[in-house]
């Protein structure tokens, strides 16, 4: 049992307590308090090991049982808010709270597949006069917002049009700090002057008409791009676009009305998802309840491959969601998220550093004692790509390419991988990751480890054994963050990797933002650690990395890159639809960087995740943050492991029984001797 | 900091640590109490062990505090003596044939004592190493703290009046700001790097000193050899640097010696928390920090802790087993 275990099983256990520690303490016979610390711990070790709270429900009004689905999260959410919510977190939270206009379907990952889901179907693209683009919308009628108290009589009301432009104007307002408004006022209708002019004021105006999104009936409207943007349908697909009640942002205001304090609206989000926040204790635990009046999607009918027929067939078509409660559970230690997986208490868990030796085996298995168990391994490849970034602007680094490619052939990325991520993550051999469009599976980096050819390049470069003409060691620095011993360990390894080839290599530790700091300013030669995880499945969202007016502070370019005809192929890449000539654009990008090492590819994030017998894996679209819809738990089959697996030892209370009755047997003899 | 990375930089100052060292010694050698001193002590057989762990432990560190440029890259001797043990790649136990934590277990290039550590490094050469940055922390920092702290508390004592209360207000102020938040914002603005956690302990190790000394030097003025000095018109200068300073020289051995262990025991924390020895550095308290997480792994990896700790205990109590038999060694009651 955990420390958090028995603590929140003594609290359960108080009133038992409270009333023995009454009773204890008026008793003058040690007899009878002999019995009642006996009977202490009984109650003690009688109680459940079950660290959660009683459900919401017991059944639900069917008569079935109410199933409840529990997860661990590694912190609180920063925040709920549709417009602002971008960290993982936070995203798995809301996700199955506030819908988006699209989504993924869960099952197509390669390539990826969007599919309506506020809307009736996906939106119609028009072609107007001027180069611009309009996409025309309608959304699903009788889809209704969660019944909350900002409404009258606390009963959701429509989702209509109006509530997408209220989104819109939400993210075009600066003081929202909405992170999708600086690629969207790119392309959107009057976004920029609209922030612009809001920026000046210092206030938004949202009576204002929006001349990028107009209205056009109850359910239907138009968005108006100024230039091709395919990409905006990958947009609708994500929070920042979702519809939100005006009533629900008024209302969660975050003060107090009438003697009673109103939650920020961060904190309550109000969408149209399959469940609602039923309850936040912040650091704690969050709990969502299913939405009594969610109609919006059924479980689809097609897209799994044929080795999952039988587990998914009988849910096709099926009304979502299948579970009634969601419990998620902050844990910011991973050894207690493994203890409650092994006792039951989790229903899915991440394979992490501390408990990955006696989960898998050394060919990447689970182990023989929790195959037996019934539970079930998964390998989930992310749509990311973590590399060190060079900086092209350095006097040295910039001007030589032969030295960029020593260096990047010096640097074993699956050993790194092997000594500090059990060799779970990918070695990435391309900028994009697997399953985006471009990606090329057989694609091998020309540059990747092979010291031998590192050393050739590093004389071709002008330093034969890492010196100079005049016999100087080359001496470079690597830029790293030095929280943990981990990360400096993993900057050692950096170094020594490096320092293979005959240089001096400088590591620099700093704390986050200022590595941030440095990546923005350009005061870097190599900085480790720097990657990005997709917003969205195209290769327009990782080779903007490189695009020369992406420049930071305000871009990404981090490695201030500069190749006019990447940015030629990056500007006609970039608008195009899907097709064989945008795919042979992309490759050719993929070959000038590739050449060019602006970067030291290092890893695609993938990681293990266990899941339960009784809670099979349905999808593992790691576009959806978690999918909690599609969810499925069989009840019986987890109550009876959980009582198989947690039998409570009876030596224990014997030998405290056993203990007690000696001591009172003990006192009882001194008692007739004196 | 630039400076004292060149090699040239560190073995002068390995140079004027050592030369320091037998000056203070020799100098007291002069002196009838501290010969007394010298031979109470061989007779203790507690502080001769004790000196001569610290003795091999200061011959570990001088092996790898000794930077040869013409040997490549400006390795340590310590490193070619060592240069035979081959690198892993990653975790392996003391004396096992195989790697842990890789994919495929692949066989050993050699066997190790005590281990290998994350990056295949062997842990008994790790621990070796980590001896000088132990070495020059306590070093350097006595180096700095010893003649600010005797200077201070000599001129304190001495002089007493505006300059006793000048002192005495900097040094409870100095001692008033919590140690290791000081260590912290010093390390910070000066940067990671052994030079600076020896200035910064330096600057924050010396309050301790310069009471003692002080204290010392109050009672040693009343004694009649100063009134004696000051009666034939000796400087103050000569007063102190003749009459006073050989006369708190055992203190400041004794304190030197005890502090020692405290020093290497900072290093060791400081580094723990991140903010001492920088990357590349062996140190006993980057060894201690790495096992956390070792320690959860399953196999656990419980070598490296063990040796940093061991290593780290067995300095620490040679040093203060000698500091205390210096200190009975120089106390008048034992038969001077």
């Amino acid at each position: 049992m955990t420390v958090s275990s028995l603590v929140m099983t003594l609290r359960k256990n108080s009133r038992c307590l409270a009333l023995l520690a009454a009773v204890f303490s008026r008793s003058s016979s040690p007899c009878l308090s002999g019995a009642m610390v006996a009977l202490g711990a009984f109650f003690i070790f009688g109680c459940s090991n079950n660290p959660h709270p009683e459900p919401l429900a017991k059944v639900r009004e069917d008569g079935e049982p109410w199933k409840v689905r529990y997860s661990a999260l590694p912190e609180d959410p920063r925040s709920l808010d549709p417009q602002v919510s971008y960290d993982a977190v936070s995203r798995r939270v809301l996700e199955p709270v506030q819908e988006c206009l699209l989504e993924y379907q869960p099952f197509k990952t390669d390539p990826y597949e969007l599919t309506p889901c506020l809307l009736l179907a996906l939106p119609e693209r028009i072609e107007r006069t001027g180069g611009g683009i309009t996409y025309r919308c309608a959304l699903k009628p009788g889809i209704f917002f969660h019944n909350d108290p900002c409404f009258p009589e606390g009963r959701g009301r429509e989702v209509v049009a109006e509530d997408v432009l209220f989104a819109f104007r939400r993210i075009a307002d600066p003081k929202v700090e909405c992170p999708a408004l600086s690629t969207l006022q790119d392309y959107i209708e009057g976004f920029a002057e609209m922030f612009e002019a809001a920026r000046k004021a210092d206030s938004f105006d949202y009576s204002q008409p929006v001349s990028g999104l107009q209205v056009t009936g109850k359910y239907t409207f138009e968005i108006h791009l100024k230039a091709p943007y395919p990409q905006l349908l990958y947009w609708l697909a994500m929070h920042f676009t979702s519809p939100v009640a005006r009533e629900a942002v008024e209302y969660y205001d975050g003060k107090t009305h009438d003697g009673a304090a109103r939650d920020m609206f961060r904190f309550h989000p109000v969408g149209t998802g399959p469940f609602q926040v039923a309850e936040w204790k912040r650091n704690t635990r969050i709990r969502l309840k299913r939405n009594p009046v969610y109609r919006t999607t059924a479980f689809p009918t097609e897209g799994w491959d044929a080795d999952r027929e039988a587990l998914l067939r009988p849910l096709a078509g099926k009304a979502l969601p299948f579970v009634d409660e969601v419990n998620m559970t902050v844990f910011r230690e991973t050894i207690p998220v493994f203890l409650l997986f092994r006792q039951g208490y989790l229903d899915e868990m991440a394979v992490g550093k501390d408990a990955f030796s006696s989960l898998i085996t050394p060919s990447r298995d689970l182990s023989e004692k929790y195959k037996e168990r019934g539970v079930a391994l998964h390998r989930d490849v992310e749509p990311s790509t973590f590399f060190m970034a060079l900086n092209m602007e350095d006097p040295l680094l910039g001007t030589n390419r032969k030295l960029r490619q020593a260096l990047s052939c010096a640097f074993d990325a699956k050993s790194n991988l092997d000594i500090f991520f059990n060799s779970v993550p990918i070695v990435s051999e391309q900028l994009l990751p697997p399953g985006i469009a471009g990606y090329r599976k057989e694609f091998r980096n020309p540059y990747g480890y092979n010291l031998q050819k590192a050393k050739v390049l590093l004389a071709e470069a002008g330093y034969p054994n890492g010196k100079d003409a005049n016999g100087k060691v080359l001496e470079i620095t690597l830029d790293t963050t030095g929280g943990s011993a981990n990360e400096r360990l993993m900057a050692e390894f950096y170094q020594q990797q490096f320092e293979q080839l005959g240089i001096k290599v400088k590591v620099v530790e700093n704390p986050f933002a200022r590595l941030m700091d440095k990546l923005d300013n350009g005061g870097f030669q190599i900085a480790a650690g720097s990657g990005w995880g997709a917003d969205y499945p195209d290769p327009e969202n990782f080779y903007f990395l490189y695009y020369s007016k992406n420049l930071p502070p305000a871009g990404k370019n981090h490695s201030r890159y500069k190749n006019s005809e990447f940015d030629r192929l990056f500007e006609a890449m970039a608008t195009m639809e899907n097709s064989a000539v945008r795919d042979g654009i992309v490759l050719k990008m993929n070959d000038i960087l590739a050449e060019d090492v602006p970067h030291i590819l290092n890893m695609h994030r993938s990681s293990f995740r266990l899941s339960q017998p009784w809670a099979p894996r349905i999808q593992s679209n790691p576009l959806l943050e978690g999918g909690l819809k599609y969810v499925v738990i069989e009840h019986g089959l987890r109550e009876q492991l959980r009582t198989q697996w947690n039998k409570k030892p009876v030596w224990p209370v014997a030998a405290l029984l056993a203990m007690v009755a000696g001591s009172a047997l003990l006192a009882l003899n001194a008692r007739r001797k004196s | 900091m630039k400076l004292l990375d060149q090699i040239w930089v560190q073995n002068l100052c390995l140079i004027a640590g050592y030369g320091s060292l037998a000056f203070l010694v020799g100098w007291g050698m002069r002196s009838e109490r501290w010969l007394s001193a010298w031979k109470h002590l061989r007779r203790d057989v507690t502080g001769m062990i004790s000196l001569g762990v610290v003795l091999l432990y200061l011959l570990v560190g001088t092996l790898e505090s000794i930077a040869v440029p013409s040997l490549s890259g400006g390795r340590s001797l310590l490193q070619e003596l060592t240069s035979s043990i081959p690198q892993e790649k990653s975790y392996s136990a003391p004396l096992s044939k195989a790697a842990l934590s890789l994919s495929d277990p692949i066989p050993l290039l050699g066997r190790h004592l005590l281990g290998t550590d994350a990056l295949g490094r062997d842990t008994l050469v790790q621990t070796l190493r980590a001896t000088r940055s132990a070495l020059w922390i306590g070093g350097l920092t006595s180096l700095i703290y010893i003649p600010l702290g005797v200077l201070l508390g000599m001129m304190a004592g001495y002089y007493k009046g505006w300059v006793d209360d000048v002192v005495q207000y900097v040094y409870s102020t100095v001692a008033a700001v919590p140690e290791i938040l000081m260590l912290v914002a010093i390390l910070m603005v000066l940067g990671k790097g052994l030079g600076s956690m020896a200035i910064a302990l330096g600057i924050t190790g010396w309050v301790g000193m310069a009471r003692l000394i002080r204290g010392e030097t109050l009672r040693q003025v009343e004694r009649p050899y100063i009134a004696a000095a000051k009666a034939m018109g000796q400087s103050n200068w000569k007063i102190i640097t003749r009459h006073l300073l050989p006369n708190v020289m055992h203190l400041v051995l004794i304190k030197f010696v005890l502090g020692f262990s405290g020093l290497v025991l900072a290093e060791a924390v400081l580094s723990y928390l991140g903010v001492g020895a920088p990357v590349g550095t062996a140190s006993w308290g980057t060894m201690i920090d790495a096992s956390r997480s070792e320690l959860s792994r399953e196999p656990f990896v419980w070598w490296n802790l063990t040796a940093a700790s061991t290593a780290l205990f067995i300095m620490v109590l040679a040093l203060n087993l000698f500091g205390d038999s210096l200190r009975r060694a120089f106390d008048p009651k034992q038969g001077l």
